[in-house]
């Protein structure tokens, strides 16, 4: 006989120890514990099977107790065009009304563009109700031609979600890879920005990414990517608190949820982590 | 649970905590993990490798019911045919790790060949560890490939008689190692801590396309996390029986255990 009943919420939660703090609820829970993976990718339309890896994307979210997946999809070639970064956030627009709650709207854009893409993220975030911005490495987040699009995140009151690494040895073919220490320069410069520093678990030495981020308190590194090093989120917490990590798998999926079960911490920094913290910043859309 | 990927001593570029055979268990107990095999971390940058075997044989003594100590050895380090035979007959050691790649030697060099045929000789499994960290984060003192699957395929066809656990890979399914009409010999399993259990389900794929008798529970553990893998088989779509096999049933049958 085949067992293919999903982890149910309550047992997803168990996990955590989140049940016997009283956490575990119906995907129907009030404000708090939300399950949200802050960093996930839908799949281009030049893939024929875009349909069913996106299918099988929420249907892992369902399998792992993920309630909402914040979403964004970059063009197969970078730096992307213009027309490729639009194109791309219109597939995540449908997207969101092909799976209404479960999938929220990074817009994705290149920065050299600079007028079309500013306009593009006030197009997503305005009309369409994106929750964020998706920047990947086309330029460092040092580089001023970036600077405008952060301003407009301020005004906007929506994060940036910030591919980012930090290799002691030269990144083939990303040149311009922002890292942690480049990300907390930037939030020196603008402390009101929501910066999210991607993929700690994908970004190369982990250890040195979290240490530069320690003294850039609005800075949040998502805990997503294929690594599972054992302690790396219990140091992330040591280090920066875990007021300031998100959750997340970048496709990664029992990687990112597996090391969060894993981590000891308390029930409530975990509950924070897995989708308190990334609720307070997606709030701040809404307040004035 | 059975893990086949587990390991004590200290590794050169990173703190690992439970990395003692107290502290291990510790971990192991927490998650319902009966067994594991272990082999030093420490030996995989240490010259002669044969410190780090003694080193997990003192550390293993009292507990070797449920640690069961593999060696690391290199062909080509001096004196491997004795260490062999002492990691074997003194240690009791039930199988041997490679690491090509950090040990700087091919798998299909003839000296690797002789130490695989010693091994199968003596009835010792064969580990071989595709990866140890993910070389996105490697040290600025060295540069460590992964251990191809080619490779990998052309030893287990030349050493037929010997028994293979391959250990943190991924991408077997698009390789002749991941299907079962390919000519090579059933002599080798598969293990899951890197493989997806949902989305691309490299573990499905492999159970259909292998068998589920080729594929073994492993986390990789105290490298990384153990959750991750256990997650993995709460969450694949098989059927208890396949589960179970993996957990432990195969392991079990290929280091010889008695059911507990």
């Amino acid at each position: 006989m085949l067992d293919r009943g999903p982890i149910h919420r309550r047992t997803f939660l168990e996990a955590f120890g989140l049940a016997a703090a009283g956490l575990a609820r119906s995907p129907a829970a009030p404000a708090g514990s939300m399950v949200i993976d802050c960093h996930a990718h839908l799949t281009h339309r030049s893939r024929a099977s875009w349909q069913e890896d996106d299918r099988k994307l929420i249907e892992a979210a369902d399998k792992l107790g993920i309630d909402q997946l914040c979403c964004s999809l970059l063009t197969p070639r970078r730096p992307a065009t213009a027309e490729g970064f639009r194109e791309c956030n219109q597939w995540v627009a449908e997207a969101m009304r092909r799976f209404p709650g479960r999938v929220l709207g990074y817009c994705y854009v290149n920065p050299g563009y600079g007028r079309e893409a500013l306009a593009e993220i006030r197009r997503c975030v305005e009309e369409r109700g994106f929750a964020g911005v998706k920047l990947y490495n086309e330029y460092r987040i040092t580089e001023p031609v970036v600077w405008p699009i952060i301003e407009l995140t301020i005004e906007l009151r929506v994060p940036i979600l910030h591919h980012a690494g930090h290799a002691h040895s030269f990144v083939e073919g990303q040149p311009h890879i922002s890292d942690g220490g480049h990300l907390s320069e930037v939030a020196r410069r603008y402390p009101e920005a929501m910066l999210i520093c991607g993929h700690v678990c994908g970004g190369g030495d982990w250890e040195w990414t979290i240490k530069a981020l320690r003294n850039a308190p609005t800075v949040c590194l998502d805990t997503s990517g294929s690594v599972i090093d054992e302690g790396v989120i219990e140091m992330a917490a040591r280090v920066l608190g875990a007021d300031r990590l998100v959750f997340g798998c970048d496709m990664s999926m029992t990687a990112g949820v597996g090391k969060l079960r894993a981590a000891s911490l308390s029930a409530a920094d975990k509950q924070k982590i897995l989708g308190g913290n990334m609720q307070r910043l997606l709030a701040r859309r809404g307040t004035k | 649970m059975i893990d086949v990927n587990a390991y004590l001593g200290h590794f050169a570029f990173r703190q690992l905590r439970h990395n003692t055979a107290a502290g291990l268990l510790r971990l192991m107990d927490s998650r319902r993990i009966e067994r594991a095999v272990v082999s030093s971390a420490s030996a995989i940058t240490y010259r002669n490798a044969q410190s780090g075997n003694e080193e997990v044989a003192a550390e293993v003594k009292a507990q070797s019911d449920r640690l069961l100590a593999f060696a690391v050895i290199s062909p080509f380090y001096a004196g491997w045919q004795d260490d062999l035979k002492a990691c074997h007959e003194e240690f009791g050691m039930k199988g041997l790790r490679l690491y090509p790649r950090w040990h700087n030697y091919r798998l299909s060099d003839p000296a690797c060949l002789e130490l695989v045929n010693a091994a199968a000789e003596r009835k010792m499994v064969v580990s071989i560890p595709i990866r140890v960290e993910d070389r996105r984060q490697r040290s600025w003192l060295v540069d460590v490939p992964d251990v191809e699957l080619e490779e990998i395929a052309g030893l287990v066809k030349a050493c037929p008689r010997a028994q293979f656990i391959l250990v943190n890979g991924t991408g077997f399914v698009g390789s002749a190692l991941g299907r079962k009409q390919s000519g090579l010999p059933a002599n080798y399993f598969i293990e899951i801590s890197r493989l997806a259990a949902v989305l691309a389900n490299e573990i499905g794929q492999l159970v259909t396309n292998l068998g589920a008798e080729r594929v073994v529970f492993g986390t990789g553990m105290p490298f990384n996390y153990p959750d991750p893998a256990v997650l993995k088989l709460e969450v694949l779509e098989a059927s208890e029986d396949v589960k179970d096999a993996i957990r432990r049933r195969n392991a079990a049958k290929l280091l010889g255990l008695s059911p507990r």
